[in-house]
């Protein structure tokens, strides 16, 4: 089967003051279909870097990026970006049910496009939050605008930048259990970016570490818990144990 | 709610024209050419019912308003374009910021001389200066916006002009609205004095006229008059704004959020 994503010896290199820093190098990576693939490494490893490179928003120094297939030189159709800010990637002018239809009011009919908004909306639960304007909602919930506006487009990857970073713990361990269940529903691939381990396992299919500057793929576990997760029976038991150990040893270099 | 906002914000006025009416009728103090605000309002009643009045209204209200639209179109359409393409930006800003300081006024016998009295002199005085605050307004707001924004845009694979028409444009609308606001109370501004210097119509010439008659209750009361349309266009453009801008209004803003 062909790989959703893949990246051989990638690296980035920008110009910054007189010099050039390089910011990643050889990240070789491939994404399965319907897989959730999370990155976690310190502050300043290049993560959000990868993660700009792999949705078209940043081009690559070298190596080679192809999604399906074709390489990446702009962002491709079928690729949705989920940003950390939600207060900043939301059009604040727009309602939430206009927020969603940015991405597609312009290729579907009216009818077709308000229904594909509430198909999107009902799948993060805000039916009833349409009419709203994103600064009503609580961070929990305009972060599920977000998630609404990129599954709109009915998206093979969703790429997100520490989406769940901002919010508190109870609304975050929401929905990371929401997202499994939308990956579940929608088969869409996940990358999905973190400096918090315990939600990289949680979450991952499989987990990359990424070490740097220039960051590089260190590890990669593959998680092997049952797919079905749960926030307490997961969290307790000795494979998660296990795999949190690992990934904390492989980001301090123990391992 | 709003409306006592209203009353209390008219308040201070109220007590201006009050004492203003005392000063005057107890002869505490007497100058040949004060009126007071009661013979100012008769003077006006007296105005209103001839047929000249309304049409010096129209004429003033005409030119600000046109001056003023060719002045937002213009601004606008520049604006976005210096904000959007640091290239334009690099080879204009300097120019720009070299005109913007040059005081509008100046160019009113420039005007009369290009144009003679008319109605173009008038529009030439009031467009040029009203141009400046719409038009650093929508550049600011477009070049203050986060990138964010814009690889929103990018990653919706929205082409250039979608992303302006759809992103950029709306997310800079409140700083483009205060450009539009400044620009039209210096529209009024600009009106009557290219009728005070120059195209002898509209209110600016009936106030010099009136003071020239030795009217001064007249005087005062077109002098009312300019104020009370400067203050009926900017409500007419909010209430427009707040119809065409739901979303930017009722947002609570920073110095409120704390209040609440």
């Amino acid at each position: 089967m062909d790989a959703v994503f893949d990246l051989a010896g990638v690296a980035l290199r920008l110009p910054v003051g007189g010099g050039v820093r390089e910011i990643l190098s050889d990240v070789h990576l491939s994404l399965a279909d319907g897989e959730v693939y999370t990155i976690v490494g310190a502050s300043g490893s290049g993560k959000t870097s990868l993660l700009r490179v792999m949705g078209g928003l940043t081009r690559a120094s070298a190596g080679r990026i192809c999604f399906r297939g074709v390489p990446v030189e702009a962002p491709p159709a079928g690729v949705a970006f989920v940003f950390q800010d939600y207060a900043g990637a939301l059009l604040q002018w727009r309602t939430v049910a206009r927020n969603v239809a940015l991405g597609v009011e312009r290729s579907l009919g009216k009818s077709e496009c308000g229904q594909r908004v509430a198909e999107s909306l009902r799948l993060v639960g805000l039916e009833g939050n349409a009419g709203d304007y994103p600064w009503q909602l609580s961070g929990g919930m305009q972060q599920r605008v977000q998630l609404a506006r990129a599954l709109a487009i009915r998206p093979s990857v969703l790429l997100m930048d520490e989406p769940f970073a901002a919010l508190d713990a109870m609304t975050k361990a929401g929905l990371q259990d929401e997202l499994l269940r939308l990956r579940d529903q929608t088969g869409a691939s996940i990358v999905f970016i973190t400096h918090d381990i315990e939600e990289a396992v949680y979450l991952g299919d499989r987990v990359a570490v990424l070490k740097g500057p220039p960051g590089t793929i260190a590890h990669t576990f593959t998680i092997d818990l049952p797919q079905t997760r749960d926030q307490i029976a997961t969290r307790e038991s000795p494979s998660f144990l296990r795999f949190r150990h690992e990934v904390h040893d492989a980001i301090r270099g123990h391992a | 709610m709003k409306d006592r906002g209203l009353v209390q914000g008219t308040g201070g006025l109220v007590v201006f024209l009050v004492l203003w009416e005392g000063v005057v009728r107890s002869g505490f103090a007497t100058f040949d050419y004060l009126p007071a605000p009661s013979a100012v309002l008769a003077a006006l009643g007296k105005l209103a019912a001839g047929g000249a009045f309304w049409g010096e209204i129209g004429h003033t209200l005409l030119a600000a308003l046109l001056g003023w639209a060719i002045a937002a179109l213009v601004g606008v359409v520049a604006g976005l374009a210096l904000g959007l393409s640091p290239w334009l930006r690099r080879y204009s800003l300097a120019s720009i910021e070299a005109l913007r300081p040059l005081p509008g006024v100046a160019f009113a016998p420039v005007g009369l001389l290009a144009f003679g009295f008319s109605l173009q002199m008038e529009l030439a005085v009031i467009v040029l200066p009203t141009l400046w605050p719409v038009l650093v307004n929508t550049m600011g707001g477009i070049s203050a916006l986060s990138p964010r924004l814009g690889e929103v845009a990018r990653s919706f694979r929205l082409g250039r002009f979608e992303a302006t028409l759809k992103v950029y444009a709306p997310a800079a609308a409140a700083s483009v609205l205060v450009g539009l606001r400044l620009s039209m109370s210096l529209a009024v501004v600009m009106a009557v004095i290219a009728e005070m210097v120059g195209n002898p119509q509209g209110l600016g010439y009936a106030v010099v006229r009136e003071q020239q008659a030795l009217h001064p209750a007249e005087m005062f009361g077109y002098v009312f008059v300019i104020g009370l349309i400067g203050i009926l266009m900017n409500w007419a453009l909010m209430a427009v704004a707040k119809r065409v801008l739901p979303g930017e209004f009722g947002r609570p803003l920073a110095m409120e959020a704390g209040a609440r």
